[in-house]
């Protein structure tokens, strides 16, 4: 049985809009799922976080995680929807992969994203922008 | 009590990149580190969202001048990857082989700057001359020295000619003999020892939490390789070791880079071999990108480079985020500068091969009840263990 197969029997209800192509497995969970499955992935499977992409749609905000598991050059990528784009808050990886610090942090600057449990939810790239910034770098309803 | 704090940077006639570190210090001993980038933020992310795919291609180029093949490699991979687009044999052989130089002219460029940073100066002097050659290498094959543009989706853009296989080999095999050289020299040479040996160590387990990457994480034993795990190109068809070392420190990242030099040319001289073999075309068309989501990565010299692009179907990409290696492997200093000398986090900063500056001012924080500063005390605790030390050896 392939890691995928695994995974989805593990997660079954927990997973949904299942994409699988070859060497990439996307798929949707919900904010409150996001910690047990980036537990299972980095601690069990022994995967890698490469990184995390912040995205803008027209509803929503979204982030997708990209976990590499090295073994098989495969990416899992957990999607999470977030529906509240005036107050968008996730719980916040970094207890579990150190290495989501900086990520998380560039997705707070980009997107205004907080990341509950964070342990230094600052400014990543704009921290001392001469332009005192008071809004997300992309944030594109005015002002652009 | 009083509180040194030394900023290291942004601007420094010695950095190349603007990037800020704040050392907290006892005395001599590094106890706390603050970090701050951005100066260097171009927003390439969001202009390659304004460009059409092969624009996209020339911009990504030149998000780094050192791995300027790097980038582009994992760029036309995610685009590939969206409708799993297949190259011709000959392009893979190419884009290996210009991805392997550039590794090759990378590591060299690092080990002369480790060099200089710990008043080295002559093995400076020495790898700067060899990279030379693998420049020159480089516009035999493209005809710049920088900047290829090589790739393209669905190939590359220029052929090697058969003519300049001889003329690539005598340079690689000028590498080799010199390479081995430097090789004896990081084994036999007690300066490099004594001043690289235990410093600034990255464990195992640090290597992982941070998910650092590249020659930062194989020299803590974290065997991480794309071209290994996730072969691409011409990686699948090619004979090369993962090169590891067990201990973390500066000196086995030293290592790790000189014998992957010694593997990047066995890898040049198996791609040159095949490419006096294997003909045909070097671009399939590609007429258009579907909707979807693909990711590229390569095994950039520093470590894994990252691209993910999501197209709806039009010329140019809606998403498309970018994640250099050094975006990775440069938080580990939290965890290998703490609990060493200040003269060490120089050397240990410039050990994931980012672009560091060094001492050049010094700030102190006093607090409202303040205190002598002790570091009259602290440099004779500090004299006192060196003499029981070197008594005891």
């Amino acid at each position: 049985m392939s890691k995928v197969d695994q995974f989805r029997d593990k997660f079954k209800n927990k997973i949904s809009q299942e994409i699988e192509k070859k060497g990439r497995y996307y798929f949707n969970v919900e904010n409150r799922d996001l910690r047990q499955i980036a537990r299972y992935l980095f601690d069990e499977m022994g995967c890698r976080l490469s990184t995390a992409t912040g995205m803008e749609r027209e509803q929503h905000l979204e982030i997708l995680y990209h976990f590499s598991y090295d073994e098989t050059g495969q990416y899992f990528c957990p999607r999470v929807i977030i529906k509240d784009k005036e107050n968008p808050e996730v719980n916040s990886i970094v207890p579990i992969v150190m290495g989501a610090k900086w990520i998380e942090r560039e997705l707070f600057d980009f997107w205004g994203i907080k990341f509950k449990d964070h342990p230094d939810m600052r400014r990543l790239l704009a921290l001392n922008h001469p332009a005192k910034l008071d809004k997300p770098m992309r944030y594109e309803k005015e002002d652009v | 009590m009083t509180e040194n704090r030394i900023p290291l940077g942004p601007f420094h006639p010695l950095l190349e990149e603007a990037e800020y570190f704040e050392l907290q210090v006892e005395g001599e001993t590094v106890v706390d580190l603050d970090m701050e980038i951005g100066w260097m933020h171009r927003g390439h992310e969001y202009i390659s969202e304004q460009k059409n795919f092969t624009q996209s291609i020339y911009l990504v180029e030149r998000i780094c001048g050192i791995c300027s093949t790097s980038h582009p490699i994992a760029c036309v991979r995610a685009i590939e990857d969206v409708d799993n687009v297949e190259i011709p044999k000959r392009a893979k052989y190419i884009r290996s082989l210009v991805g392997e130089l550039e590794r090759i002219h990378s590591h060299l460029l690092w080990l002369g700057l480790a060099g200089h940073f710990i008043g080295y100066d002559t093995v400076w002097m020495w790898a700067w001359k060899y990279r030379e050659a693998v420049l020159e290498m480089m516009e035999i094959i493209s005809g710049n020295r920088n900047h290829y543009g090589m790739m393209r989706v669905g190939g590359v853009g220029q052929d090697i000619k058969p003519g300049d296989i001889p003329e690539l080999l005598d340079r690689l095999d000028m590498i080799d003999k010199k390479m081995e050289m430097i090789a004896k020299v990081a084994n036999d040479d007690p300066v490099l020892k004594a001043r690289l040996k235990g410093v600034g160590v990255l464990s195992h387990q640090e290597a992982i939490d941070y998910c650092a990457v590249g020659p930062t994480s194989r020299a803590s034993g974290v065997p991480w390789d794309v071209r290994r795990d996730d072969p691409h190109d011409a990686y699948g068809m090619l004979d090369f070791d993962v090169i590891t070392r067990p201990n973390g420190d500066v000196y086995d990242k030293l290592v790790v880079r000189v014998l992957e030099i010694i593997e990047s040319s066995k890898i040049c001289r198996q791609c040159l071999d095949q490419l006096a073999q294997v003909q045909g075309p070097i671009l399939n068309d590609v007429k258009e990108i579907s909707p979807g989501e693909g990711i590229g990565r390569y095994e950039a010299p520093r470590g894994e480079v990252f691209h993910y692009i999501r197209s709806d179907g039009s010329n140019r990409p809606v998403r498309h985020k970018v994640r250099a290696p050094s975006y990775v492997n440069i938080p580990t200093y939290e965890a290998s500068c703490k609990g060493i000398s200040v003269s060490d986090a120089l050397i240990t900063l410039a050990s994931v091969d980012p672009c560091y500056c060094c001492t050049e001012r010094s700030l102190k924080v006093h607090s409202d009840q303040d205190e002598k500063p002790d570091l009259l005390a602290l440099s004779k605790q500090k004299t006192e263990r060196i003499r029981r030390e070197y008594n005891a050896n």
